[in-house]
């Protein structure tokens, strides 16, 4: 059943988009002036996509459409992509104005544009050729030294450089065989996204491992988490951040993995998912060896997010919406993570090497109480978001994988303490020189952090409202495996 | 009734909002404020509290529930918001807001002027917050969230003079003890929802406390008993996770005694009581949580002998009367272990309050007695042989080896197989990629909380790359935030 939206929501952002890329890259304004009007148009596009949630949210439908009559098809919205839209726009946004000054120039803007775009056009199109080209053209800005690169220096490793084209291009070949391998005469339907492809034919087979190889590469899986760690320790950590919280690898999964092939799903990816829990638990126990907090911090993204795969193939409901919880957990909860460190880079004037103590919180109790809430809501404190998706994670997540389902806790416990470990390490102990001048949060700060932190809070007391969307599109997910599943 | 349930927990939380909203927002409270609101507000609660008992008394009702709702509810799960109060939990919630309230009230003038005040009030209406959710929580999912508040604030008040960084690294060693154990509680509570189908406690216990069996017996009943004595375990320091329990005296005293006197410690065996009907199903868990129980009694006694500071002394003699709850639990001895919880919770409140006057409270009666005080105790331990006295004593000195052995079979492992794997990611990504472009981090000298420890030997000779070469392509040299 597909209805259309009251407005072109996701159209008319993305021309917001557009058009402050062409501000952005080609310098029409100053970089402070641009900054300012990029601010205001990811704004925009925020509450444009607020609005279209909010149409998801209170329409019965199970999608709905562009409105627009001739190109309206190419976009849906539906429980499954309603928050990570907005959540994503809201994302760039904060992270745009979180920026330290010297980090923005008008090619890190530039880029942080593409990369909003591209993933918003992943999250909605309804066009397997589109979302490839979106999965790709995220990777962009990271490969070249147009963008996120000081000096002429690349600041992500060669390593993960290749790996990141290595998912593109295995995500486009595995696209192609899928369109190749579905038996239909219409192209539409050949690229239509979600589309169940019956049978289990070779093509198709060879197509579902490879777009699961590109989901593994992209995501940082075992063995393939090496990339990350390295990229986060030299390079630009907020476009990273951006980057990694798209979780575009989880969104493969849940809109062409599980629908397009429920019977390999059913089968195949319990294996995944699995890969999942052991990814989150070999980087936990890699992180306990490690001091360098940028390492620290990716080795903790890769984990917590590892859930969200777990999660997505246990074809548990409480398990998939927990992982749903999960997503925006961690995107909100390591991007607080992400700021409040790269402020501090930047108020210390070097990068933190996790040696000694650095007492920062007397300086800057804002910012440690900032961080702290965000670390530990990333682990399920209670009371807030992150309580009620481990609650749910934990359950499903146990129900299908009773053996490696034990790893979910062990993991949370292990995480944790590397939370508190980087949070002592920074604001705690014998404040260092530099902690007894350090500026606390810019009122810049302060209000996107707060807002961070308020989603965070509000979702813990009142948790319904931002786990009915997952529920339903778990549910969803659950129906199209099981209608043809086993 | 219902509604009384719900002030006394929203009281606290209110509270808590207040104060941690006001301090954010930059609203300036003085020390009067901050304790005139704690106080008010834990008093007003303990007077609901009484008239909650005395309406319970007169309708001669054993259990009070508010089902305030769903939290969230997916497919078939839900998660409900149930708070209950019955024979149990009426005493422990009477003394946790009596004990919160006279714990303000004497933190008012012991922490003046202190830095750190606000957060100091701040946490303690927290922990409060957290163990009213936690004894009057009506599921198992529910208490686990009060049972992480009261770990977290807890961790937090240890590391309370923040600006030395003996008290962080006890405060972290604790939460690391906290967060082991606390799987436990999370695993077993998921158990409960596989084997029985929910984890409300009128849906798992047939009855109301006291009188009620389990309806989950068996090997269901042995893993969730078994798995609900490791996170008791944790939270009152039983051998071998008691380690911790001297190293949480770096706190300010009233939070020793809040937290280590009073109520935090007592979280595990209040755990064991609400469960007790499940332990009393499985043999295996009834003599487990004995045994556990009186090897932390004896090694309690024996440690607390030779602490040479009143604090530590202090806590081990709690660890002690934990051991022996614990064993009295293990026994199917209900009320006989609730009884002596709340007595020990009164009076290992007052003698941490007193700690810091302990040499004045000495002097005064050394001078009341004349100069003649009375030996104290018996010393039985005169009767072993002497070679058996020296050893024991050793024992008792290094506290029983248990931090040591924990280290040695447990910890060390585990950072030594994470360094391996550092060590063996960096070799083959060198390996792949070519040195400059995997940077291999030193880490020869253990982190600031110890945890990072030494990799295995590098060959000589190896390409390595530091942390100046990260800063360099980073280019964070500026301070233009």
């Amino acid at each position: 059943m597909s209805e259309p939206l009251f407005f072109p929501w996701v159209s008319a952002s993305l021309l917001l988009l557009c058009v402050s890329t062409v501000i952005t890259s080609f310098q029409m304004t100053g970089i402070e002036k641009a900054r300012h009007w990029i601010t205001y148009l990811m704004a925009t596009v925020f509450l444009l996509l607020i609005a279209a949630g909010v149409e998801v949210e209170r329409s019965g439908a199970a999608r709905l459409h562009e409105p627009l009559p001739r190109w309206g098809q190419w976009a849906a919205l539906d429980s499954l992509n309603g928050l990570p839209l907005p959540l994503y726009a809201g994302l760039a946004l904060g992270m745009i104005i979180l920026a330290p000054r010297r980090k923005v120039t008008s090619g890190w803007l530039a880029g942080i544009q593409i990369l909003t775009l591209s993933t918003i056009v992943a999250y909605a199109t309804t066009n397997l050729a589109l979302f490839a080209v979106a999965w790709g053209a995220s990777v962009i800005p990271f490969l070249g030294s147009r963008f996120f690169n000081r000096r002429g220096v690349v600041t992500i490793p060669r390593g993960a450089q290749l790996a990141l084209i290595a998912s593109t291009l295995l995500v486009i070949l595995g696209s192609v065989l899928l369109a190749f391998g579905t038996e239909s005469s219409q192209w539409s339907t050949r690229l239509s996204l979600g589309l169940p492809r019956h049978g289990q034919s070779i093509v198709l087979s060879l197509a579902f491992i490879l777009l699961m190889l590109g989901v593994i590469l992209r995501k940082g899986l075992f063995p393939a988490h090496g990339w990350v760690a390295p990229s986060f320790a030299q390079g630009s950590l907020i476009p990273l951040n951006l980057l990694f919280n798209g979780h575009l690898g989880a969104f493969l999964i849940a809109r062409v993995a599980i629908p397009a092939f429920p019977e390999i799903a059913a089968a195949a990816l319990l294996a995944l998912g699995d890969l999942g829990l052991l990814t989150a638990g070999y980087t936990a126990i890699l992180a306990i060896s490690e001091r360098s907090p940028r390492r620290l911090l990716a080795l903790l993204a890769i984990s917590q997010s590892s859930f969200l795969v777990a999660g997505l193939e246990s074809t548990n409901a409480d398990a998939i919406a927990g992982a749903l919880v999960h997503w925006q957990v961690v995107v909100v909860a390591t991007s607080i993570l992400t700021a409040v460190y790269t402020g501090l880079e930047a108020r210390l004037s070097r990068p933190i090497d996790g040696q000694e103590f650095l007492g920062l919180g007397k300086g800057a109790p804002r910012l440690a109480v900032f961080f702290a809430l965000g670390g530990l809501a990333l682990v399920g404190l209670p009371l807030t978001l992150g309580y009620a998706a481990e609650d749910l994670l934990l359950h499903g997540t146990l129900e299908t994988h009773p053996h490696l389902g034990i790893i979910l806790p062990i993991v949370t416990a292990l995480n944790a303490f590397h939370v508190m470990r980087l949070f002592t390490t920074t604001f705690l102990g014998q404040p260092v020189r530099a902690a007894q001048t350090i500026t606390d949060a810019l009122p810049r700060e302060r209000w996107v952090l707060t807002a961070a932190i308020l989603f965070l809070i509000i979702g813990g007391l009142y948790p319904a409202l931002f786990v009915h969307l997952p529920a339903r599109a778990a549910e969803n997910l659950i129906h199209s495996v099981t209608r043809i599943g086993p | 009734m219902e509604v009384i349930i719900g002030l006394i927990i929203l009281l606290p939380a209110l509270t808590t909002g207040g104060l941690g909203l006001g301090w954010l927002v930059g609203l300036r409270m003085s020390e009067r404020t901050i304790a005139r609101l704690t106080a008010g507000c834990y008093s007003l609660t303990t007077v609901l509290v009484i008239v909650l008992g005395g309406l319970m008394g007169s309708n001669r009702l054993d259990t009070v529930r508010l089902l305030i709702g769903s939290w969230f509810e997916v497919h078939t799960y839900r998660f409900p918001l149930l708070l209950q109060i019955d024979l149990l939990s009426l005493p422990l919630v009477a003394l946790s807001v009596i004990m919160v309230g006279v714990i303000g009230a004497f933190s008012q003038r012991y922490l003046h002027r202190e830095g750190g005040y606000v957060r100091f009030f701040f946490l303690l209406n927290l922990f409060g917050t957290g163990v009213l959710l936690l004894f009057m929580a009506g599921s198992f999912d529910l208490m686990i969230a009060g049972w992480e508040l009261v770990g977290l604030t807890s961790v937090l008040l240890i590391g309370f003079f923040q600006q030395r960084n003996e008290p962080v690294k006890s405060a972290l060693r604790v939460f690391l003890v906290y967060r082991v154990c606390d799987i436990g509680l999370l695993t077993g509570v998921a158990m409960l929802h596989h084997y029985v189908g929910a984890a409300t406690v009128d849906r798992v216990f047939t009855h109301p406390w006291p009188d009620g069996a389990s309806l989950l017996t068996g090997t269901g009943a042995t893993v969730v008993g078994l798995l609900f004595l490791i996170a008791a375990m944790g939270k009152s320091a039983q051998v071998p996770f008691s380690g911790w329990l001297p190293q949480a005296m770096e706190g300010p005293t009233p939070s020793s005694a809040i937290f280590y006197g009073a109520l935090s410690v007592h979280a595990g065996t209040y755990l064991l009581l609400r469960s007790q009907p499940l332990i009393e199903s499985s043999a295996l868990v009834s003599i487990a949580v004995v045994v556990v129980g009186v090897l932390t009694a004896i090694h309690g006694t024996m440690v607390g002998r030779t602490a040479v500071d009143a604090k530590t002394s202090i806590a081990y003699a709690s660890m002690t009367q934990l051991g022996l709850i614990f064993a009295e639990i293990g026994s199917g001895l209900k009320w006989f272990a609730l009884l002596h919880l709340c007595g020990h919770i009164v009076v290992r409140t007052l003698q941490f309050l007193r700690a810091p006057s302990t040499l004045h409270d000495h002097h005064r009666r050394y001078s009341a007695s004349g100069g003649m005080p009375s030996t104290n105790g018996a010393h039985f331990e005169l009767l072993l042989p002497i070679g058996l006295r020296i050893w024991l004593y050793r024992l008792a000195l290094e506290r029983g080896y248990h931090d040591t052995i924990l280290e040695r079979v447990l910890v060390g492992p585990i950072i030594r197989v994470s360094a391996w794997l550092q060590y063996l990611e960096n070799r083959i990504a060198v390996a792949l990629l070519g040195p400059s472009e995997h940077p291999i981090y030193h880490q020869s000298q253990p982190g600031p909380s110890g945890y990072a420890v030494a990799r295995p030997e590098e060959p000589a000779g190896r390409v390595r790359v530091d942390q100046p070469r990260a800063a360099a392509v980073n280019g964070v040299e500026g301070a233009d935030v």
